[in-house]
């Protein structure tokens, strides 16, 4: 098999052993990548409970945004506004429970230091547990959508289809990045880290107009606009799906805030790849690596 | 050189045999409630560490408040965003609601939360549940820091309410003889809640993280916490009257804003259709409250102990999942 890059080639030495082409390395990256997201994609279908608890409930969540601006005999696009801010709190979850605090879960089970003794790069694990997680969520998020869209009569105004699908998938990428960089905090810290994650959540949901056009936020919702995948990138996609709506004015237009999401995707991915090579080093010199349950 | 004589082990004093050599079988049936009371402080003081222990006080405060004062301000927003004649009046309405349903995640994630911890990450729950300590108790321990935590929680948002929002609160005409008891019977609820989901997660991986929130957000849609039920279809209002916590809310909000609009009433509701009335009386409240707490309550423990008897069946208590 001389396409295996596993194939045996006797070596002269260890070291020689050692010297892995670059095919190898990619080849066990992508492998490890595929690894990774495995259990995350196999798992949907080992345990049913998840269709109750990640998206029956959610929906109801959800719901419950629909029915106070129903309360407030809000005009119908707010809706359409709930629906969609609904959906991209899966993702968000994700995130925050299942790319920043998963490290942590590692290092507790005793799975971080095979990872780390193992012939793989640290950011191939991570995209692996980001590709996993994604398809997870979009399941959540679909469904979301989907159901509530037909349950509550939204309708959505789309001109530019092209724009709105690679604005979802920068936000995704972009979001996943943040997880990685939350993530390389665990390297070094444990329960602070931890409820700092925690404090993203709802504080996150805020600051991103997660439920009302982030605009109205003024100065706040400029900063997060700059500073969260998650802001930007909703408010992107309700411009793009509710064209004909009279949006509040105040956010930069879509194709603008395409572009700041290009720039988080490369910032947060750089930064995380950096943020874990230094944690690591640091991590390996106080002998964090190891240390569980602090 | 002559070997050491044999040193006989002495047991402590509340350990060892009664004076006639036999077992006692009164050392196996424990000392009933002091046994309880104290695995209880101990739990309680453990999870107040286990919550608390990580930072400096003002950090943990700030983190503590942070979760249920964003969640206010969102429907505060979303208030102010679509405006109207109500507006300041609703506000109330949905402050006090936010504010409670601090407590309710709380509640509910605390004794959740306990079980996870416990079996997935410090891998500890098959060796309290072999302790003598009762299980549930110390679970309730357990949970108590994270009710504490979700208190403090729901009193800054409700000053946050009062000082910053205009919520027009009136401490001289606060109905404590309604407050108290609802107060109390809605604790008790929660925890009963809090007691099934942690009931569930004994069944279930390590991804119910997010079940206790999941569980919360959905009863936010019945309990009329953050909008009148009289704005959803009439058999699902039907839903919100048989929970505990929708009679709890609707109690607090009558004891502390006695002319505020009601969550279970108001015009068009089915309560109004059903009882010819605007709003329920307070004594229709505490009764309600009672009602549904108390089948609330017996179905948890019930829950739980079935449960509890399935996990150790199917060996799940010291199981350790991932994905």
């Amino acid at each position: 098999m001389s396409g295996n890059a596993y194939v045996h080639r006797p070596t002269a030495s260890p070291q020689a052993a050692a010297e892995w082409t670059q095919r190898q390395i990619l080849m066990t990256n992508l492998r490890t990548v595929a690894g990774r997201a495995y259990p995350r994609v196999r798992g949907l279908a080992r345990e049913k409970s998840w269709l109750f608890f990640e998206i029956l409930l959610p929906f109801l969540t959800t719901s419950a945004f629909v029915f106070v601006y129903r309360a407030l005999q809000a005009p119908p696009e707010y809706v359409g506004f709930v629906v969609l801010g609904g959906a991209m709190t899966a993702f968000w979850l994700n995130v925050i429970w299942m790319m920043a605090s998963q490290l942590w879960w590692e290092k507790s089970q005793g799975n971080l230091e095979l990872y780390f003794a193992a012939p793989m790069d640290i950011v191939a694990v991570l995209l692996g547990m980001a590709v996993g997680g994604m398809v997870m969520s979009s399941s959540r998020a679909a469904v979301v959508l989907v159901v509530a869209t037909v349950v509550y009569g939204v309708t959505f105004a789309v001109d530019q289809w092209l724009l709105l699908l690679a604005v979802f998938f920068l936000t995704l990428t972009a979001l996943y990045g943040l997880g990685m960089v939350l993530a390389s905090l665990f390297l070094m810290w444990g329960r602070e880290a931890y409820h700092l994650t925690q404090f993203l959540q709802e504080p996150v949901y805020f600051v991103s107009g997660l439920n009302f056009p982030v605009g109205r936020l003024g100065m706040l919702g400029a900063l997060a606009i700059a500073l969260l995948p998650l802001a930007v990138g909703l408010d992107a996609m309700r411009q793009l799906a509710f064209a004909d709506a009279a949006y509040p004015v105040g956010t930069p237009p879509p194709e603008v805030e395409a572009l700041i999401l290009v720039v988080m995707t490369v910032v947060f991915l750089s930064l995380a790849r950096w943020m874990l090579r230094t944690l690591e080093r640091l991590a390996r010199r106080e002998g964090r690596l190891t240390i569980r349950w602090q | 050189m002559t070997a050491d004589a044999p040193v006989a082990p002495t047991a402590p004093p509340a350990l060892g045999s009664p004076e006639w050599g036999g077992f006692d079988p009164a050392r196996t049936r424990g000392r009933g409630l002091r046994d309880l009371r104290r695995s209880f402080m101990t739990a309680a003081r453990l999870g107040w560490q286990t919550e608390a222990n990580w930072t400096d006080p003002i950090l943990f405060f700030i983190y503590s408040v942070a979760k249920p004062l964003s969640t206010t301000l969102i429907f505060v927003v979303m208030i102010e965003v679509i405006g109207g004649a109500s507006t300041r009046e609703f506000r109330g309405f949905v402050v006090v609601g936010t504010a409670l349903w601090a407590f309710v995640i709380a509640g509910i994630a605390g004794l959740a939360w306990a079980v996870l911890d416990d079996r997935e990450r410090y891998r500890m729950l098959k060796y309290v549940v072999v302790s003598p300590s009762d299980f549930l108790t110390v679970l309730l321990g357990r949970g108590v820091a994270r009710i504490a935590v979700g208190g403090m929680g729901a009193a800054i948002t409700l000053s946050v309410g009062v000082l910053a929002l205009g919520v027009p609160l009136d401490a001289g005409r606060i109905d404590w003889p309604l407050l108290l008891p609802v107060m109390l019977g809605g604790l008790v609820t929660i925890v009963a809640v809090g007691i099934l989901l942690a009931a569930v997660c004994i069944q279930t991986r390590q991804e119910s993280w997010s079940y206790p929130e999941a569980a919360a957000g959905a009863l936010f849609l019945v309990t009329g916490a953050v909008f009148p039920l009289s704005v959803l279809p009439a058999p699902v209002q039907v839903v919100g009257w048989l929970t505990p916590l929708t009679w709890w809310i609707e109690g607090v909000r009558l004891a502390v804003f006695p002319a505020g609009p009601s969550g279970i009433g108001g015009t068009g509701s089915a309560f109004a259709a059903f009882s010819g009335r605007v709003r329920p009386e307070p004594h229709e409240i505490v009764v309600a409250l009672l009602g549904t707490g108390v089948l609330v309550t017996l179905a948890a423990i019930v829950g739980f102990r079935v449960s509890l008897h399935r996990a150790k069946d199917r060996g799940l208590l010291d199981q350790t999942t991932g994905s």
